[in-house]
C-alpha cells in the first residue's frame, strides 16, 4: 500500500522534475554563454589599488568614492597620495600595486579650527532660535556678535564620517586621534574657520582666531580674539599680522624659543597648540607658567 | 505682446494683521542731522563702492564719498558736512560686517535737510531732461531701489536695446505689515512722486505707466488719481490691486496689474516690463531736477514697544540706537528690533547698524507680539496639510524643498524650482506645524550657490 502510494507520487512527478531540470540546464547554458559572449575586462590592478584603500567612500579624494578613486588612480598614477584617510600608508600600498616607487609622503594634512572662543568666552549673544544649522544662522548678521567666530550649531559635526568633530562647549573641537584629514569639516563651515594644515609634527602651533574687526572691537565681544597687536610678530618671522589678524606661516613651520615665548606673551592667549597631545588652551589672563607647565 | 488686464490679485498670498495704524496718520517728519553717520560702502545689489575720501578728510553734504567702476553698482555720499573719522568694519542690516566710512559731523552748519515736497507742483513737465540727462542724475545720485533689494536704478531705466520696455509698473503697494513710509509720500509728496514717475518713465521710454497700490490705502489712490490725471502725454492709470501679502512683490505686482506672468528665472524686462517703487520715484525727482543726491530717505519707526512711532525724513548711516533715541526710545517690553516690516525684515542685534538706502522701517516688536505670532514655539513634523502650496505666491511646493534641503538632497530641490523662490516667507507664516520653511529654502539656496563656486574653482 505504502509502496503503491510512493511510486505513484513518483509518477505524477516525474514530468514536473524533468521540466525543471530540463529549464536549470537551459539557464545554464544561457547565462555560461552570456558570461563569456559578456564579459567585461576588469583591470586586475584596479581591483589591487581598491583592496588597499580604506573603503570609507569619504570623498576626500575628489572622487565619488573608493572605487572610481582606484580607477582614476590607476589611469594616471599622478593622483597618488590624494588618500587623506589612508595617509602615507595607503600611498605606498598603491605605488606597490602600481610597481612604482613612492617614498612616505607629505606630512598628513589635518584640520585646525580658526576660533578658541567657548560659550563663556563670547559676549553679547542674540536670541537665536531659527533652524539649528550653521549655514542657516550665518544668513542672520547678528546672530552673535563675532561675525567671524565658531556659531557652534555642528555642520561640521554632522559632515564628519569618523566622529572625530564636536561642539564642546559652544566650540567646534577636533579628536586627533580620530581624525583622518578628509576635510569634510573644512567645506562645510560657512565662516570657513577651518583650515587644512599639514601636520609636521604632532603638534601644531596655531592663532586660533579669525577676526578681522579692530583689536578694540573684538576686545568688546571676544575674551580671547586676537587683537592684531602684533607681539607675535616681534618674537618670531612665523607670524605676520595683516587685517588686524595674526597668521601663522605654515609652509616653512619650525617651532622654536621664540614661538614659545610668542605663545607666552600673546595678551588673549589666542596662540594656541592643537594636535593629538597638545596641552589645554592658556585661559586669557593666566600667565605663562601655567602654560608651559 | 499683447497686454491684457490684471484681475488685481495673484494666486497665493497671505494676509498678515497690517499693524498700520500705528504710523499711518503720521505726517513725515524731518529729524536733526545726526552727529555721527556710518556709510556702508555696500548698500546695494552688485560691486561694493571704493572710498573716494581718507582718513581726516573734510566732506561736504551731497559729497560723493564712495564709488565703483562696475556696471551694476551705485555711489554713495555724505549726508553731513564734517570730516572722516575712519574707515572701519561696520554691521550691515542683512549681509553683516562690510566696510564704512564713518562721519563726524561738524558742530555748527548742519542745518537739518528736510523734505522737498512743495518744490512740485502740477506744472511739473519732463520736457526740458534728456534722457541721458535723467540717466545721468540717476546714477551719480546713488539711486537704489528703496523697496529693499537695492537694484541700482539706473541699469533698470536705462535704455536697453536687448530689453525694450514697454510698461513702467509703479510699486505703491506696501504690502508688508506696519510699513508706512511710501503711503505717506503718495499723500504728502504725490507731486514729487508723479514728478519722478514722468522722468523715468522718459528715460525708460515707455509707452504706459501703470501705478498699482494696495486697496487698503483709499487716500493714496485718491491722490494719486487726482495727479495722474492732469498728465495728457502719456497712459497713465491707478490700479487698485487687492490687499494681500506679498502684493508688492514685483512678479506678484505684474500678475496683478497686467495680468502678465514674468517666465520663471527671468526678470522683468524680459516681457518688457519695468518696475519701480514710490520711494525711488521721489529720490529719482529730487535727484533729477533739484540734484539732490539720495542721503536722506524716509522710514518708518514703528511698532509696539517705540514711545514715539510715526513717519521720519532721516540722513542715511545714522545709527538704529539714534533714531530710536530720536523716537522717544524703546519701551521696557521690547523683544526684537527689526529692520524691515515683520515679514521680510531682518533682526538686528547690534543697534550701531546705521540706516541703509532700502531702510524703509524699523519694527520694534514687544514680547506678546513675538510669541503671539508663534503660539507654539515647537517645530512638529510636517502633517501634509499643504497650506504652503496655497499660500506660495510662486505656485512652489515649500514643504519638498524645505524637506530636501534638510536631508542634503539639493539636487531634488533645485528639482523643486528652489531658485524660483522669492522668500516672502507666506510659507513660513502659515504652517501649523511651525515649520521654517522660508528657513530651509534659503539655506538651501546659499548650500547650492556655495557647491557651485566650489565646482568652478
Amino acid at each position: 500500500m505504502i509502496l503503491a502510494s510512493a511510486m505513484e507520487m513518483i509518477h505524477n512527478a516525474l514530468p514536473a522534475a524533468v521540466l525543471a531540470l530540463g529549464l536549470a540546464t537551459l539557464f545554464a547554458v544561457v547565462l555560461l554563454i552570456a558570461s563569456i559572449k559578456l564579459r567585461v575586462e576588469t583591470d586586475p590592478k584596479v581591483e589591487e589599488v581598491y583592496n588597499v584603500l580604506p573603503h570609507i567612500d569619504c570623498g576626500a579624494c575628489g572622487f565619488a568614492g573608493c572605487a572610481s578613486y582606484a580607477k582614476a588612480v590607476v589611469a594616471n598614477p599622478e593622483l597618488i597620495g590624494r588618500c587623506s584617510p589612508g595617509g602615507a600608508e595607503t600611498s605606498v600600498a598603491i605605488g606597490r600595486a602600481l610597481n612604482l616607487q613612492i617614498s612616505g609622503g607629505g606630512a598628513p594634512s589635518r584640520p585646525i579650527v580658526h576660533c578658541r572662543a567657548h560659550r563663556e568666552d563670547k559676549l553679547f549673544h542674540a536670541a537665536y532660535d531659527g533652524i539649528e544649522s550653521c549655514t542657516s544662522a550665518n544668513a542672520q548678521p547678528d546672530v552673535q556678535a563675532c561675525h567671524f567666530g565658531c556659531l557652534g550649531f555642528g555642520d561640521c559635526t554632522r559632515a564628519c564620517k569618523f566622529d572625530a568633530l564636536h561642539i564642546v562647549d559652544g566650540l567646534s573641537t577636533v579628536d586627533y586621534d580620530k581624525c583622518t584629514g578628509c576635510g569634510a569639516c573644512a567645506k562645510a563651515c560657512p565662516r570657513n574657520l577651518i583650515q587644512m594644515v599639514p601636520f609636521t609634527q604632532d603638534n601644531m602651533m596655531t592663532v586660533a582666531c579669525s577676526s578681522r574687526e579692530s583689536g578694540k572691537t573684538t576686545r568688546t565681544f571676544c575674551k580671547v580674539g586676537c587683537i592684531g597687536c602684533g607681539i607675535c610678530a616681534k618674537q618670531s618671522d612665523l607670524f605676520t599680522v595683516a587685517d588686524n589678524l595674526a597668521k601663522m606661516n605654515y609652509e616653512s613651520y619650525a617651532p622654536s624659543e621664540a614661538t614659545q615665548t610668542a605663545m607666552d606673551k600673546c595678551p588673549t592667549g589666542v596662540i594656541v597648540s592643537r594636535g593629538q597631545t597638545a596641552p589645554a588652551d592658556r585661559q586669557p589672563g593666566q600667565k605663562a607658567a601655567a602654560a608651559t607647565a | 505682446m499683447a497686454t491684457g488686464r490684471g484681475k488685481g490679485t495673484f494666486p497665493g498670498g497671505v494676509h498678515p494683521a497690517e499693524g498700520k495704524a500705528i504710523s499711518e496718520s503720521r505726517a513725515v517728519e524731518a529729524v536733526p542731522p545726526p552727529k555721527q553717520v556710518a556709510i556702508l560702502l555696500s548698500q546695494h545689489l552688485g560691486a561694493p563702492c571704493q572710498p573716494l575720501v581718507a582718513k581726516r578728510d573734510k566732506v561736504q553734504a551731497g559729497q560723493m564719498i564712495g564709488k565703483s567702476e562696475s556696471f551694476v553698482s551705485a555711489p554713495v555720499h555724505s549726508p553731513v558736512n564734517g570730516t572722516v573719522k575712519d574707515i572701519a568694519l561696520q554691521s550691515h542690516p542683512v549681509i553683516g560686517r562690510v566696510t564704512a566710512i564713518l562721519i563726524e559731523a561738524d558742530a555748527e552748519g548742519n542745518t537739518p535737510q528736510t523734505p522737498v515736497f512743495n518744490r512740485f507742483d502740477h506744472t511739473f513737465s519732463p520736457e526740458p531732461f534728456a534722457v541721458e540727462t535723467i540717466c545721468g542724475a540717476v546714477n551719480d545720485g546713488g539711486l537704489v531701489g528703496m523697496g529693499g533689494a537695492g537694484f541700482p536704478t539706473r541699469v533698470k531705466i536705462e535704455p536697453n536695446p536687448a530689453m525694450i520696455k514697454e510698461v513702467l509698473v509703479i510699486n505703491g503697494c506696501e504690502c508688508e505689515p506696519f510699513i508706512t513710509c511710501d503711503y505717506r509720500l503718495m499723500i504728502e509728496g504725490t507731486w514729487q512722486v508723479l514728478a519722478g514717475i514722468r522722468l523715468a518713465a522718459k528715460a525708460a521710454g515707455v509707452e504706459k505707466i501703470r501705478i498699482g497700490i494696495e486697496d487698503n490705502k483709499p487716500l493714496a489712490i485718491g491722490a494719486m488719481t487726482e495727479a495722474a490725471a492732469t498728465v495728457k502725454d502719456i497712459d497713465i492709470a491707478v490700479v487698485p490691486v487687492k490687499t494681500k501679502y506679498p502684493q508688492g512683490g514685483e512678479r506678484q505686482l505684474i500678475r496683478s496689474v497686467l495680468g502678465k506672468t514674468v517666465p520663471t528665472g527671468q526678470i522683468p524686462p524680459t516681457i518688457g516690463v519695468c518696475v519701480l517703487n514710490i520711494a525711488t520715484c521721489a529720490a529719482i525727482a529730487d535727484a533729477v531736477v533739484l540734484s539732490r543726491p539720495l542721503t536722506h530717505r524716509v522710514t518708518t519707526v514703528t511698532g509696539h514697544a517705540i514711545a514715539k512711532p510715526g513717519n521720519y525724513y532721516v540722513a542715511m548711516g545714522m545709527s538704529v540706537a539714534d533714531l530710536l533715541d530720536h523716537c522717544g526710545g524703546l519701551t521696557a517690553q521690547v523683544a526684537k528690533v527689526l529692520m524691515g516690516g515683520p515679514m521680510m525684515g531682518f533682526a538686528i542685534a547690534d543697534l550701531t547698524t546705521p540706516l541703509t538706502k532700502t531702510s524703509g522701517a524699523i519694527t520694534v516688536l514687544t514680547q506678546d507680539d513675538v510669541t503671539k505670532a508663534k503660539y507654539e514655539k515647537q517645530q512638529t513634523p510636517c502633517i501634509r496639510c499643504g497650506r504652503c502650496l496655497t499660500a506660495c505666491p510662486e505656485g512652489l511646493n515649500p514643504t519638498k524643498i524645505a524637506h530636501a534641503v534638510k536631508f542634503n538632497r539639493m539636487d531634488l530641490a533645485e528639482q523643486y524650482y528652489m531658485s524660483a523662490c522669492i522668500e516672502c516667507g507666506c510659507c513660513s507664516f502659515v504652517c501649523p506645524a511651525n515649520i521654517e520653511l522660508t528657513g530651509y529654502i534659503k539655506t538651501g539656496k546659499i548650500l547650492v550657490a556655495r557647491a557651485k563656486k566650489r565646482m568652478q574653482a
